[in-house]
């Protein structure tokens, strides 16, 4: 039947979705590069810049080298990162030099295959970017359809898109991104073939969240229907909120009588490691989820809800849920229908939150809704309802936040830091708090080697560390046992 | 997964913080033991892989046949060692002996190789070659009769 | 890309194929024979597949490529010694389709033929002994006398220090000729011999060589000059004391031998050093024993190199130059007359530390069988010099306790606090009374 590929996500996305992105450390990743490039993934979705912004805050790692060691050890499957084209790190906006400046480092660290991702698929912003990223030597540029259900994105909306993706020259591919699972079998009988119609050839791939179950199934009926690339994960760190397991994709597919050229043993080292990595760590294992309806409707993702439901309670608002979450529709259409992906959520579920506790609609706004209704989360899809639109904008908050300089040159931002810094440290300077920056520079190199086995020996042996003498220790557990003895002392 | 010897090298960083002695530990796929070397004091390890199956290993030498008893006045020229048996000094040589050849005690009946290594046969007996039990490029078990000499004088020594 | 690997060999190198197999991600299935079956590197392989035909096996090419095509494989690696460089084996495995870890059949052919690799040295430009092949007596006599004497009568198609004769005077030639043709018939299937002068003063320089098919480079030499009967003992790189010039010549004298082959995958040229002068002797179309010493000074994996070659994947070069110095020990299971002492062994403990690695098969419970080589393990010390890697490496050595058979690791504690070996640079023909034969 049909010769499918597949990219695989563990790294970036699942880890993100399941292990908080605070999950794979550089020597995690290398322990299992050399396995990983041997598969057969068509790529890696490897990072991002908030991705890289985790390795500085949380683990004191230098993303960069991440990168070129990452990049070393996988010489046969390009590295891919995927960003919106208007920051880098911060979610303040970057001059679009400085962005230049990005992805000429991040070309250069060993970034091949760049996704262009915009929730409001502002055409004239992601062709922007694409010549921005193709001028800076990016093999492959991947055009995002981020799919949502609303009024305004149905089949002909990602049609017309599609046809804007396969007219322009600096878009090599095209993929469905599909963040809250959405996207049922029925679905996707009609709207990809819509796609593909006006893609005229170009390739168009799927990645689709596990979230309320339906991906998996989905997945086959795209093969069906000519997507050449699956986006998958491995063992843990697929299903749950992340995406499809790709061992199972696999054996589906195949089932089904098309082919996917893989190294099946290398695939199974890698789930294998993944699975034993998260009982080291004890990180939580993704599982296939229940289908919620009322999902389909609100699409507020589970860690914003659990989030409204606690702030309801401290107020003692715990039955004004259903309100607030009927508010967060007519929010959300009120905001010209903002994909119902970070950081939209949050901020069309605390507006709607304000509004349903406060005086009056739009009495209280978040910073960052007035930024959405500025303009620098983008132009939105729809249009936002114009006396909302009024209400925002004509707040005193508004005015300071409109006048806001703007954002600096990289001269400009030079001249801030210290001479003869590297353009890649330059860009953590520009974009994250010195002491953060600072921090990771005194780490020093990142640990390069890690072994899951016997990460607990370490972690145990460390731990010991500072105690009172102990004249021994024996641990026993069914996959580890461990005796360790101290001579007399002197 | 095997350990490799800088994984090794980390365990010995944190036991040597913690002015431990020795450590063992076995996980699924491996044991590790570390422990100080009495008179230097420095490190060894010694590891195991887990057998694949349950079966034993096998016995260290073969069980060697149960060499035929002697026939009343011969001596038993037996292999000083297990390992491929070679009648003549070099392929394509004469044999040192054959049926009938004299021999005293030091003569050089034979070439047992172990592991690439050539250890010369002697016959330990004054007299003639009477039987000759094992042929050339044949292995040799442990304790294995290569040939039986005839003593010059009858009622020799066992 | 290599996915399922046959490895075609036993013991040490075996357990060290594996190790970069499994780090890489690449299924293994280790081919044995009966003894073999329970040993180090057929628990960690991820398939055994027996090797019928009693011990000899690993020289059978038929019985090796029924294992590959049992194991479902798609590359072979044949490790060293048995058939790693036999023409028959590459050949075969080209015609199964199989990727064969080494050079080409042709390859293999043009090097294993000693006498007609001496020529193609020449007639690259690289200095050779005085020699050549004798294709009759009379003709080995006039040979001879071009020689001079003492001269070694070598077998043509051999290799591994096996096969060589030393012939003092004239009236030795003849026997030794007989000698040497019957051996040669036994040992390699063919009774060809040759001659070459023999430099009692010269130390045994190699050089590692790494191609693709276009390119070759230098990774750097090794001293193994500290021998016995052939073998060696001790392996050191880089070379110590020799001159820079010389040295860079021999490099780029190995450099131009494997590239008139159109060299792929990893490879030695090895060099009599003798003074001012070095001299082409033959070429290793393998992976070595002592491969580790090249290893800790440049930082590579020769393995995993050889697996890059065989997937055509680009050639590493060194991005740095020398680190460091590093010596090897091959630990032996011999009594202290050199005689093998095979059986089983009860306990292994190896030294630990910093600059300290340790390739073996030898756990407690392993059966060292009599019908193959006694090594049992390779003590490989680095340091940031000679010296330092020297102090660890004696040091490391005194720790191997290995009991249930006897080891040479005395011989060898007595080797590296020789103020011979200290000083460094010993011919291949240095007899301290430790390495004088016993029995």
């Amino acid at each position: 039947m049909a010769d499918l590929q597949l990219v695989d996500v563990s790294v970036r996305d699942g880890n993100q979705s399941l292990w908080g992105a605070t999950g794979l450390r550089t020597a995690q990743i290398l322990a299992i590069a050399p396995v990983l490039n041997r598969v057969g993934f068509r790529a890696l979705d490897f990072t991002s810049s908030t991705h890289m912004g985790v390795a500085v805050r949380t683990f004191r790692e230098d993303p960069w080298e991440r990168l070129r060691l990452a990049r070393a050890a996988m010489p046969d499957t390009p590295l891919q990162l995927i960003g919106t084209g208007l920051r880098f790190i911060s979610w303040e906006l970057l001059h679009p030099d400085m962005l230049r400046l990005a992805y000429d480092c991040l070309v250069a660290n060993g970034v091949s295959r760049f996704v262009v991702l915009d929730p409001m698929h502002d055409m004239d912003a992601v062709r922007r970017t694409a010549r921005m990223i193709r001028l800076a030597g990016a093999d492959e540029i991947v055009g995002a359809l981020t799919f949502t259900i609303s009024e305004v994105h149905d089949d002909a909306f990602y049609a017309g898109l599609a046809a804007a993706m396969a007219g322009c020259p600096d878009i090599d591919r095209v993929y469905i991104k599909d963040p809250a699972g959405l996207i049922s079998p029925e679905r996707a009988r009609t709207l990809i073939p819509a796609v593909r119609a006006n893609l005229r050839g170009t390739p168009l791939e799927l990645h689709s969240h596990c979230t309320i179950g339906l991906a998996p199934r989905t997945y086959l009926t795209a093969a069906e229907l000519g997507v050449a690339v699956l986006q998958v994960a491995c063992g843990p760190l697929a299903n749950g909120t992340s995406l499809p397991d790709a061992q199972r994709v696999v054996a589906n597919l195949r089932e089904l009588g098309h082919r996917v050229d893989v190294d099946d043993h290398a695939l199974a080292l890698v789930v294998a490691y993944f699975a034993r990595l998260a009982r080291a760590e004890s990180l939580p294992v993704g599982t296939p989820q229940e289908f919620d309806a009322a999902f389909l409707r609100h699409q507020v993702p589970g860690g914003v809800i659990t989030t409204l439901r606690r702030h309801l309670a401290e107020v003692g608002l715990d039955e004004r849920f259903d309100a607030v979450l009927a508010e967060t529709g007519r929010v959300r259409a009120e905001l010209g229908f903002p994909i119902m992906v970070t950081p939209f959520p949050q901020l069309v579920c605390t507006q709607a939150l304000y509004n349903v506790v406060g005086r009056e609609r739009y009495a209280n706004v978040p910073d960052q809704v007035i930024r959405y209704a500025l303009g620098s989360f983008g132009r939105p899809t729809a249009p936002i309802d114009p006396d909302v639109a009024d209400r925002i904008l004509s707040r005193p908050r508004a005015r300071e936040l409109a006048a806001e300089p703007p954002p600096a040159t990289p001269e400009e931002v030079r001249r801030r830091f210290p001479r003869g810094i590297s353009d890649e440290e330059l860009l953590l300077r520009a974009t994250m708090p010195a002491e953060q920056v600072d921090a990771m520079l005194a780490a020093g190199p990142a640990r390069r080697r890690y072994d899951p086995e016997l990460a607990p020996v370490l972690e145990l042996l460390r731990g010991l560390a500072g105690r009172p003498r102990l004249a021994g220790l024996r641990v026993d557990t069914p996959d580890l046992s461990l005796e360790l003895r101290r001579g007399a002392p002197g | 997964m095997s350990l490799s010897h800088e994984d090794v090298q980390e365990i010995l960083g944190l036991l040597d913080d913690l002015d431990a002695t020795e450590l063992h530990v076995r996980t699924r796929h491996f044991t590790l033991s570390l422990r100080r070397d009495g008179p230097t004091g420095e490190w060894v390890q010694a590891t195991t892989t887990p057998g694949r199956t349950a079966a034993p290993p096998p016995a260290s030498a073969p069980p060697s046949a149960a060499p035929p008893p002697a026939a009343p006045g011969l001596i038993d020229v037996r292999t000083p060692l297990m390992g491929t048996f070679y009648r003549a000094p070099t392929p394509g040589a004469e044999p040192f002996v054959g049926v009938g050849s004299p021999v005293d005690e030091d003569t050089v009946v034979g070439i047992i190789e172990t592991m690439k290594l050539m250890t010369s046969v002697h016959a330990g007996a004054r007299g003639r070659v009477a039987e000759i039990c094992l042929d050339n490029d044949r292995f040799a078990e442990q304790g294995a009769v290569l040939m039986r000499i005839a003593p010059e004088r009858a009622g020799a020594a066992p | 890309m290599i996915r399922r690997l046959l490895i075609a060999n036993r013991g040490e190198i075996a357990v060290r194929v594996l190790r970069t197999c499994q780090r890489l991600g690449i299924h293994t299935t280790l081919a044995a024979t009966e003894v073999d079956l329970d040993s180090t590197a057929a628990r960690r392989a991820d398939r055994v597949v027996p090797l019928p035909g009693g011990p000899r096996a690993y020289l059978d090419v038929p019985a090796v490529m029924a294992a590959a095509r049992a194991a479902g494989a798609d590359a072979l690696h044949p490790g060293y010694g048995f058939l790693s460089e036999n023409p028959r084996l590459a050949r075969a495995c080209a015609e199964a389709g199989i990727t064969f870890v080494g050079p080409t059949a042709e390859t293999l052919a043009a090097v294993g033929d000693k006498p007609r690799a001496r020529e193609r040295a020449a007639a690259a430009g690289l200095p050779v002994l005085p020699g050549g092949e004798a294709t009759d007596a009379g003709d080995a006599v006039d040979r001879a006398e071009r020689i001079g004497w003492p001269l070694l009568v070598k077998a043509a198609g051999g290799g591994g220090g096996r096969g060589i004769h030393v012939v003092e005077h004239p009236g030795e030639l003849a026997a030794a000729l007989d000698r040497a043709a019957a051996e040669a018939r036994a040992a390699f299937g063919e009774s060809r011999v040759y001659l070459e002068r023999y430099v009692e003063s010269g130390r045994h320089v190699e050089v590692q060589l790494l191609g693709d098919g276009e390119r070759v480079v230098p990774l750097g030499d090794r001293d193994c000059s500290v021998q016995r009967r052939y073998q060696k003992l001790i392996e050191e790189a880089p070379a110590p004391g020799l001159d820079p010039a010389l040295r860079a010549r021999m490099h780029a004298a190995a450099v131009a031998f494997g590239a008139t082959l159109g060299y792929r995958g990893a490879g030695t040229v090895e060099f009599l050093v003798d003074g001012g002068a070095f001299y082409f002797l033959e070429m290793n179309a393998r992976i070595q024993v002592e491969h580790p010493v090249t290893e800790a000074v440049l930082g590579v994996d020769l393995v995993e190199e050889q697996i890059a070659v065989a997937d055509s994947r680009p050639l590493w070069t060194p991005s740095a130059g020398v680190t460091g110095h590093a010596i090897e020990c091959r630990i032996n299971a011999e009594d202290a007359s050199f005689r093998p002492s095979p059986g089983t062994v009860t306990e292994a403990w190896f030294p630990a530390g910093p600059g300290l690695r340790v390739d073996t098969h030898v756990e407690a419970g392993t059966v060292v069988p009599p019908f193959y080589d006694s090594l049992l393990a390779k003590v490989v010390a680095h340091g940031p010099d000679r010296p330092s890697a020297l102090r660890r490496l004696a040091a490391a050595v005194a720790r191997c306790a290995v009991a249930g058979v006897d080891t040479n690791v005395a011989l060898h504690a007595e080797l590296l606090a020789h103020p011979d070996f200290r000083a460094g640079g010993v011919s291949t023909t240095w007899r301290p009374d430790r390495l004088v034969a016993h029995g």
